[in-house]
């Protein structure tokens, strides 16, 4: 995992899934089903979503020659989002709704997908400039 | 005092016998309090104090250059530990986001401490909570960036200061509340009864899940200084004449 888990933000019970997630991988290659159902249960329905992005090779981790890093997860609907690799914040709607208003949601489905593939073993990766890497973080609203 | 203030400066490190030079840096921190409630007296204390750690460069960003730098005792005005001070002035929220998203592209060493003063002055009232929350995220986005440069075993801390409003409304608490999901510590600063010419807050640490909640007095001397005294202030602690200044309740 690159640097400091971000999952030690999240509750007691998320962060204990992740990480037996993460062992029972080391030791098989696969997620136990018991491990799926956890997830489901603890996540709700973005679960089924970030694992369906996971498998579909949608989270690149993206860095630069300075160390820093940054994700960005290819959504269904074809928009790519950014997702900060050190605390929970992606670009897209249902964060700021779902996450930050509502508080219903712990992490929006790209999130879940980067943790996931974390544990997982399977981001693509891509390296860019320093001044690309700026950008990215920036997060400029794209035209539409 | 200088144990004192850096226990209130770096929640999660123990004040134990295992001083450790490895310092284990405590979640994010932040600072709250109404106008001239000391909070950059605070963090320039802060900044001070790290400074004379010698492990580093401390970064120091606000909207504004200090009007007048806060004092402390005479030797913590060490020339020395103020080189190591970096400041930078962002004038405009965008100008402080480009600062942080291009924190990686800077040459020399990085700093342990990032502190910023008057976040309140980059979150206008009509920010989008979107917005709030990638600039919080950034902040502690660049402190990770700093800590893994700064190599294993260390880390980069981050103190924000936050001004409150008194009497806070139903936005402040939003964005507040919004706030504390990347700042799991806060310290509150809140004013007690004045005694004899100074300034006195409480000071209330939130070490957001390590160690237990704290509470200190910072007195603030008509000269400017500062003290600091664990609560409650017992008579004599806080002032430097004979008064014994605001009422010590045991």
């Amino acid at each position: 995992m690159a640097g400091a888990s971000p999952a030690a933000t999240l509750p007691a019970v998320a962060e204990e899934l992740l990480s037996e997630m993460a062992a029972a991988v080391r030791e098989s290659a696969r997620v136990p089903d018991e491990h799926l159902l956890l997830l489901k249960f603890v996540f709700g329905s973005s679960a089924l979503q970030a694992l369906d992005l996971v498998d579909r090779q949608s989270v690149t981790l993206i860095s630069s020659p300075s160390g820093r890093h940054v994700y960005q997860v290819l959504g269904s609907s074809g928009k790519t989002y950014t997702c900060l690799a050190s605390c929970h914040y992606c670009s897209c709607p249902a964060f700021a709704f779902s996450v930050l208003r509502k508080s219903d949601s712990l992490l929006c489905k790209h999130l879940l997908a980067v943790y996931l593939s974390q544990v997982m073993g399977n981001c693509q990766q891509l390296s860019v400039s320093d001044k690309q890497l700026t950008d990215m973080l920036l997060m400029k609203k794209q035209e539409a | 005092m200088a144990e004192t203030l850096k226990r209130v400066l770096s929640p999660g490190r123990a004040a134990g016998p295992r001083e450790d030079t490895a310092a284990e840096v405590g979640p994010p921190l932040l600072l709250l309090g109404g106008p001239g409630s000391g909070k950059t007296a605070l963090l320039f204390a802060a900044a001070l104090e790290a400074a004379g750690e010698g492990r580093g460069p401390v970064l120091f960003l606000t909207r504004r250059p200090l009007q007048s730098l806060p004092r402390r005792t005479p030797a913590a005005l060490d020339p020395l530990r103020l080189q190591k001070i970096r400041f930078q002035y962002p004038p405009s929220t965008q100008d402080l986001l480009q600062l942080l998203c291009s924190a990686h592209e800077a040459r020399g060493p990085a700093p342990f401490l990032l502190l910023l003063d008057g976040l309140e002055e980059y979150l206008a009232e009509d920010t989008e909570p979107q917005e709030a929350a990638h600039l919080a995220a950034l902040l502690l986005d660049t402190a990770a960036h700093f800590s893994h440069q700064v190599g294993p075993g260390r880390g980069c801390g981050l103190i924000v200061a936050l001004q409150t409003q008194e009497e806070g409304d139903s936005g402040d608490a939003l964005q507040l509340s919004l706030l504390q999901r990347y700042f799991p510590a806060q310290c509150w600063l809140q004013p007690v009864a004045p005694g004899s010419g100074q300034r006195c807050f409480r000071a209330f640490l939130e070490p957001g899940g390590r160690g237990p909640r704290a509470e200190w007095s910072v007195a603030f001397q008509p000269d400017g200084e500062m003290t600091i005294a664990p609560w409650p202030p017992q008579a004599g602690d806080l002032s430097s004449n004979e008064a014994s200044g605001s009422g010590g309740q045991p």
